[in-house]
């Protein structure tokens, strides 16, 4: 009997996701994605076949370089360490972007109402929703950074596994700011509003990491420990782009830990809050 | 509780709350009502009389400010109790990227059928809704009426034992209502309580048994359509009457209800006519008028709905 139910949950889960990665592609943002992406990594093809890449990369390997081996290595590394932090702040726009109307979407009446006449939890599905809106830029993730990082490889004959911690880091982060874009939907039920605040939390973030250099110019007490507060609550939009940059440059003393747990203490806060309000609204 | 009631709703109360206003909106008002499982009911009501709400009460869309609504004994709240329930909602909206077989497929695997069932139940319910060759066709492309059968085949897909339809024939043309009725009509003798929310006199007169009309969200009649219009009846006016003697009356009565000058009783025959007055005697009441009636379900809408007060 448990085992039928969980069967039962199981299959309203994937229909669930099925449903939402049906609607994606129907509205065009899942081609859409794919789309740009496949623009930008033509867009690389391009670049690393012009004279100047292809001259950099010899400069660094003339012999009278005291070690051109390390050289290009390191020319390679930082150009890999730029390009994830490129694409995890690209693709996190871009899917905030496409997912913004895949809650209000499914709020409409007459489409809610039937959907909470199944016999499921609304928190299934929420959270059905929103695994189906992580898979959709799952996908698109992992086209666009493996694809780049095989132009690099290919490229420069060095394969750097770590660049494609941007993959994980990149879907880290827009699972944090889906977060609030389904606090946002669920809340207001507008897309523009949701796309408004997750970049605002991105632009903010920016901002709040700053810390080192504002504190300075701050002169009272209160307002120092406002921005301090501010940057512990927001999530770490740029501290973990900054972070992955530098673990793909071999950085060991880069501390990934803190924006980490930091980011994805507000990304659940927010979807609880999401799905308690969810939980008791009326549709 | 009772599990022989497909629906039973105890003292049901709404109150909407606009965002960012003050004034509030009763949409029910102390609504007690029961269903006999494997009846056909009709809920009727003036536009804004609250039925579209009492029905989301029941598929949990809308929560109660107070009462409760139990689907066969269980409490609506409880995934569990909409299992068996099938409902069709007043101005669905389908996904329009979604064929009529994904669309059927994507609702059933949410009422919990495994996938080898969804598979062999589709066609057959495409085919008695009559939109066998528009499997897979894309629903933006359906007509009014095709949605409203594609929304009934997705309502009867999992052999549902409470079908809830929201004005299910809103907007449709008279053979696009009649298309419906003949569908509805199979399921006579299913045993599947078939619950219309309507506000189509005709409608609810031609296919339902039972009756309960709303009015400005307060329950003001409800019993047997046969007994209401029955051919002749009697109608017995009298004074206002203590609590204990409107329930003596509730239960001998085809309808009670409470006017502006004080409560209307419908009787189905003389006896209970009689019975009826010894009950308002009894109680110290003044009978104001014994009438014989012959009313059409369409009188006794309009005689409840214009009334003040509900009973």
């Amino acid at each position: 009997m448990n085992e039928e139910l969980t069967r039962s949950r199981l299959n309203v889960l994937v229909a669930l996701i099925a449903d939402t990665f049906e609607e994606a592609r129907a509205r065009w943002l899942f081609w859409g994605l794919f789309g740009l992406s496949t623009l930008l990594i033509g867009l690389f093809l391009f670049a690393l076949n012009i004279d100047l890449s292809v001259g950099a990369i010899s400069v660094m390997d003339l012999p009278q370089t005291a070690r051109p081996v390390y050289n290009i290595h390191k020319f390679v590394n930082v150009s890999y360490s730029w390009t994830s932090l490129f694409l995890y702040i690209w693709g996190t726009f871009l899917a905030i972007f496409a997912s913004s109307g895949l809650i209000p979407s499914v709020l409409e009446p007459g489409r809610i109402s039937l959907l909470l006449s199944k016999p499921l939890q609304r928190t299934t599905f929420l959270l059905g929703r929103y695994m189906g809106n992580l898979l959709v830029v799952a996908l698109n993730h992992v086209y666009l950074i493996l694809g780049i990082w095989l132009i690099l490889g290919y490229k420069t004959s060095i394969w750097e596994p770590r660049f494609l911690l941007a993959i994980p880091i990149s879907l880290f982060m827009f699972a944090v700011l889906l977060c609030v874009v389904v606090l946002v939907g669920v809340v207001f039920e507008s897309s523009a509003l949701s796309v408004m605040l997750a970049v605002a939390l991105m632009l903010l973030s920016t901002l709040l990491a700053q810390r080192d250099f504002v504190i300075r110019l701050l002169d009272s007490e209160w307002s120092r420990q406002l921005w301090m507060v501010l940057y512990w609550i927001v999530p770490k939009v740029y501290d973990l782009g900054y972070t992955m940059k530098q673990i793909v440059l071999y950085d060991r003393q880069a501390d990934w830990l803190t924006p980490v747990w930091t980011s994805a203490a507000f990304g659940i806060a927010a979807l609880g809050v999401a799905l308690s309000i969810f939980r008791k609204r009326d549709f | 509780m009772t599990t022989d009631c497909a629906i039973e709703a105890a003292g049901l109360e709404k109150i909407y709350q606009p965002r960012f206003r003050n004034r509030q909106i009763r949409a029910l008002s102390n609504v007690s009502l029961q269903v006999p499982a494997g009846v056909k009911f009709g809920l009727l009501g003036p536009n804004g009389a609250g039925k579209t709400t009492f029905v989301k009460i029941l598929v949990s869309a809308v929560r109660p400010t107070a009462g409760t609504a139990r689907l066969f004994g269980k409490h609506a709240t409880e995934p569990e109790a909409r299992r068996p329930v099938g409902y069709l909602p007043e101005n669905h909206r389908f996904p329009t990227y979604l064929t009529a077989n994904g669309m059927l497929d994507f609702y059933s695997a949410l009422s919990g059928m495994e996938p080898r069932d969804r598979k062999r139940r589709i066609p057959e319910l495409l085919d008695l809704v009559g939109l066998k060759t528009w499997g897979d066709a894309r629903i933006k492309k359906f007509s009014k009426g095709m949605l409203q059968r594609l929304g009934l085949a997705q309502a009867l897909i999992h052999k549902p034992k409470l079908l809830l339809l929201d004005e299910p024939t809103d907007g449709v043309d008279p053979v696009g209502r009649r298309e419906i009725r003949d569908i509805l009509d199979r399921l006579t003798g299913t045993g599947v309580t078939v619950f219309i929310n309507s506000h189509l006199l005709s409608e609810v007169e031609t296919f339902c048994e039972y009756v309960a009309i709303l009015r400005k969200g307060e329950l003001a009649l409800q019993g047997k359509i046969s007994s209401l219009v029955a051919g002749r009846g009697f109608q017995v006016a009298c004074s206002p009457l203590p609590g204990p003697a409107m329930d003596r009356l509730r239960e001998i009565a085809a309808s009670v209800s409470v006017t502006e000058d004080g409560i209307e009783v419908q009787t189905e025959s003389r006896e209970r006519a009689n019975a009826v007055i010894d009950v308002i005697r009894g109680a110290g009441g003044l009978i104001e008028s014994v009438t014989a009636t012959n009313s059409s379900l369409e009188d006794v809408f309009i005689r409840v709905t214009r009334s003040e007060k509900a009973a």
